[in-house]
C-alpha cells in the first residue's frame, strides 16, 4: 500500500449531501476512488451519484467493508462525526471542514489515538495517491505518478505546487494537505515516519507555513534517521507578527513559529529551502 | 477572541476562583466612587486587549479616593500598546505575601492542553522560562478526561508547595482547567496567582483568550468579537466571511487559501512591492464570496489612495467560472472605482476558457500564471 490508501481503499463520505461534499465527491469519483456509501442522519435510503446513503457510520459499515471516511460536516458536529466513524473501527479520515472548535480538534486527537485510527484535518484539502485514489479536493490534472512526496501544511499549496512539479516532469508518489490549524491529526514528522518505509516515495517535498513548531519536529528527525532527500518551502516569511494570516495555525506569537526558525532547523538538517514557489521544482529536480 | 481583565475575572468568580473586590468604571468621577465603595488602598488597572501595561504606565495605586480620580483621569483616554483605554478597574490592593503563576493552554506538539505552573508570578512566564526552566513545571491533559483532582495535586508539588498551601493551589488549578474547557478557550491563565498575608490566594490578573471557531457555543461573544477588533477593515473581513489582515502596501492581495496568500504577499516582497492587506477568501468558492472579497478590496482601494493594484489569485477547482467571474463583475459595479484589476485564473482549461470569455468587457487584466500576474502587479505600481 502507498500511505494510508490505494486503489483499494473503500472510502465512505461523511456529509455526502452537503455543497462542497457533493462537488468533491464528484471530483473522487471522477479520479476513480471507490467511494462505497455515504451517511447524513436523516437521508438514509437516498443515494447520491448513484451511491447509497446511510443515516449512520455503522449502519453503512455493516453493508459495506469501509477502510476510509472523508468528513465534510459543518465544524460544530465535526467531533461525533469523527468519533463515530472511529467507534465503526475506521482506520482512516480525512477531515476537510472548516473552522472545527480547538477543544474538539484535541479531543479527536485523543480519542483517535486511543483507538488506533489515523487521520488527517481538519482544515485540508485532503490527499491523493496520483493513479490510483482520491480523498478531497485535490485537483486532479495538477498531479501524476512518480516518486515525489508533497507533503503540504496548506492544500491550496499543494495545488500551486504539484503542477509546477508535473511541468518539469516530476512525479509524484502522494500529495498530501495536512490541514492549517494548530491541532491536525498528522504532523509532519508522522507523514515522514510513513514514507520512510514507502518504496514509491524517493524523495519529499515539505511545504509548510508560520505558526507552531511542526516544522522544526520534522527537521530534527530528518537529520536523525530519515533517510531520504527533502526539499522544504516556507509561506508567510514576510508576515507581521500577531496577526493571524488566515489560517488559525499560522500566526507568529512571540518566538515561536517564525519563519527563520523554520527555515535555519531545514538548513542545518540540510535540507534545501526553497526561496519562493517558483524555485521549487529545480530544488526536487535536483534531489531526485 | 482576547477577553478583558474584568471579563475573565468574572468568569474567575463563576468558577469558584477567588478574585480581588473590583469596580469596572469609564470616568474619573466614577473610579473616585468606586475606591470609597471599596474603602481601601486600590490598584487602578487599564482594560486594554494586551499584555505588558504595567510598564507602560497603565496600572497605578491609590491611596485615596482623590488620587484614584486623578489617576483615572490620567489614564483614561492614554493610548497603551495600541489601545485607546477607556476603561478601568477599580481593585482593592491587596497584602502581598508571594505571587505564583498558573496557566492552562494547548500543546503545539502534541495536540493537547497543557498545565503549566511557577512559583514565579507577576512576571512574563516566557522569561521565568528562558531564564530558569527548573522554576516550571507542566503536565499535559488528556482532554477526553479532564484534569484529575490528583494531577494537579500532583503538579502543584514539583513547584514545593505543601500543606494547606498545596490543596488550595491545586483546587484552583482544578477551577482553572474548569474555566479552560467550559469557555472554549486557548488560554486561560492566572498571573499572578496572589498569595496574601492572610494566606488566601487571589487571582491578581486573568488573561483568558476564547476560541474564535467555538463562538457558536458562547453566543455572548460572538457579537463582541467583530465590535472588538480594533482595524475598519478586519472588522469588515469578518462580517464578509473572509479571513482579512490589513497591511500597509500598494498591492491589495486576494487568493483561494491561507498558504497559497501568504506565498503570494512573500513573492510581492521579493519582487519589490508591498502588499496592502491579506486576503484569504478559502476554497470552495461561491459567487458571494468572491463578490464580498473583491468588493472589500475595492473599498479599501478607494479610501486608501496609496492602493495602485489589486491583484486577486482565483482557484476554480470546486467553483464554476460563472461564479467567479460573476462575483467580480458585480463587485466592480457595486464600488465605482478606478483601479486596475489583475485576476490569475487557476484551474481546468474549460473553466479559465469559460472565465475569460465572461470577463472578456470587464476590463480585468487576466493571467493564468501566478507569477506573470505579480510580475505585472509590481510593474503598475512602479
Amino acid at each position: 500500500m502507498a500511505i494510508f490508501v490505494d486503489k483499494d481503499t473503500n472510502v465512505l463520505v461523511q456529509g455526502i449531501t452537503g455543497r462542497i461534499a457533493a462537488a468533491q465527491t464528484k471530483l473522487m469519483l471522477d479520479y476513480g476512488t471507490k467511494i462505497v456509501a455515504g451517511v447524513t442522519p436523516g437521508k438514509g435510503g437516498q443515494d447520491q451519484f448513484g451511491i447509497p446513503v446511510y443515516d449512520s457510520v455503522q449502519e453503512a459499515a455493516n453493508e459495506h467493508r469501509i477502510d476510509a471516511s472523508v468528513i465534510y460536516v459543518p465544524a460544530p458536529f465535526v467531533q461525533d462525526a469523527a468519533f463515530e466513524a472511529i467507534d465503526a473501527r475506521v482506520k482512516f479520515m480525512v477531515i476537510v471542514t472548516d473552522w472545527v472548535p480547538l477543544h474538539s480538534e484535541m479531543k479527536i486527537k485523543s480519542y483517535a489515538k486511543t483507538k488506533g485510527t489515523r487521520y488527517i484535518g481538519p482544515n485540508t484539502l485532503g490527499m491523493m495517491i496520483p493513479g490510483q485514489t482520491s480523498l478531497g479536493g485535490i485537483l486532479a490534472p495538477a498531479v501524476k505518478p512518480g516518486g515525489v512526496a508533497v507533503v503540504c501544511r496548506s492544500g491550496a499549496l499543494s495545488n500551486e505546487v504539484a503542477p509546477r512539479l508535473a511541468e518539469q516532469g516530476i512525479g509524484q508518489s502522494v500529495v498530501l494537505g495536512l490541514g492549517g490549524d494548530p491541532v491536525v491529526g498528522s504532523r509532519m514528522i508522522d507523514i515522514l515516519k510513513l514514507l520512510k518505509e514507502d518504496n514509491q516515495t524517493k524523495g519529499v517535498l515539505l511545504v509548510g507555513e508560520i505558526g507552531g513548531t511542526m516544522e522544526e519536529e520534522a527537521a530534527e528527525y530528518i537529520e536523525a534517521t530519515f533517510n531520504k532527500p527533502v526539499v522544504a518551502f516556507i509561506a508567510g516569511r514576510t508576515a507581521p507578527r500577531g496577526k493571524a494570516m488566515g489560517h488559525a495555525g499560522a500566526i507568529i506569537m512571540g518566538e515561536r513559529g517564525t519563519a527563520e526558525s523554520k527555515i535555519n532547523a531545514f538548513q542545518s538538517a540540510g535540507v534545501p529551502v526553497a526561496k519562493t514557489l517558483w524555485e521549487i521544482p529545480s530544488l526536487v529536480k535536483k534531489m531526485t | 477572541m482576547r477577553l478583558y481583565e474584568h471579563e475573565g475575572k468574572e468568569i474567575f468568580k463563576k468558577c469558584g476562583i477567588a478574585v480581588p473586590l473590583g469596580i469596572l468604571v469609564k470616568t474619573p468621577r466614577e473610579a473616585r466612587q468606586a475606591t470609597i465603595k471599596i474603602g481601601k488602598e486600590v490598584v487602578v488597572k487599564a482594560q486594554i486587549l494586551a499584555g505588558g501595561r504595567g510598564k507602560a504606565g497603565g496600572i497605578k495605586m491609590a491611596n485615596t479616593p482623590e488620587d484614584a480620580r486623578k489617576i483615572a483621569q490620567e489614564i483614561l483616554g492614554m493610548e497603551l500598546a495600541g489601545y485607546k483605554v477607556d476603561s478601568l478597574l477599580v481593585e482593592e490592593k491587596l497584602d502581598i505575601a508571594n505571587e505564583m503563576y498558573m496557566g492552562i493552554t494547548v500543546d503545539d506538539k502534541n495536540g493537547v492542553p497543557i498545565a503549566m505552573v511557577s512559583v514565579e508570578g507577576g512576571v512574563e512566564i516566557e522569561e521565568v522560562a528562558k531564564r530558569d526552566p527548573e522554576k516550571i513545571a507542566s503536565s499535559l491533559i488528556d482532554p477526553l478526561y479532564g484534569m484529575r483532582g490528583y494531577e494537579a495535586i500532583n503538579l502543584i508539588r514539583q513547584i514545593g508547595l505543601t500543606g494547606e498551601t498545596l490543596i488550595s493551589a491545586s483546587r484552583i488549578l482544578s477551577r482553572l482547567y474548569n474555566v479552560f474547557t467550559s469557555y472554549d478557550a486557548r488560554i486561560a491563565e492566572i498571573n499572578p496567582l496572589v498569595m496574601t498575608n492572610e494566606g488566601e490566594m487571589v487571582a491578581g490578573d486573568s488573561r483568558c483568550e476564547i476560541d474564535d471557531n467555538s463562538l457558536f457555543r458562547h453566543p455572548e461573544w460572538q457579537d463582541l468579537r467583530i465590535q472588538r477588533i480594533n482595524n475598519l477593515w478586519e472588522r469588515e473581513g469578518v462580517r464578509a466571511g473572509v479571513s482579512y489582515a490589513d497591511l500597509d502596501g500598494n498591492i491589495a492581495l486576494m487568493a483561494n487559501g491561507a498558504g497559497i496568500a501568504m506565498a503570494l504577499m512573500d513573492a510581492i516582497k521579493d519582487e519589490g512591492g508591498h502588499p496592502a492587506c491579506f486576503l484569504d477568501a478559502g476554497g470552495g468558492l461561491t459567487k458571494e464570496r468572491m463578490k464580498n472579497g473583491i468588493g472589500l478590496l475595492l473599498r479599501k482601494a478607494k479610501s486608501d489612495p496609496r492602493i495602485k493594484v489589486i491583484l486577486v489569485n482565483a482557484v476554480m477547482v470546486l467553483s464554476p467560472a460563472d461564479a467567479v467571474a460573476e462575483g467580480i463583475i458585480e463587485a466592480i459595479k457595486e464600488v465605482q472605482v478606478e483601479i486596475p484589476i489583475i485576476v490569475i485564473l487557476v484551474g481546468k482549461e474549460e473553466r479559465r476558457k469559460r472565465a475569460q470569455e465572461l470577463l472578456k468587457d470587464s476590463g480585468v487584466k487576466l493571467y493564468s500564471s501566478t507569477e506573470e500576474g505579480i510580475r505585472e502587479a509590481i510593474r503598475i505600481v512602479r
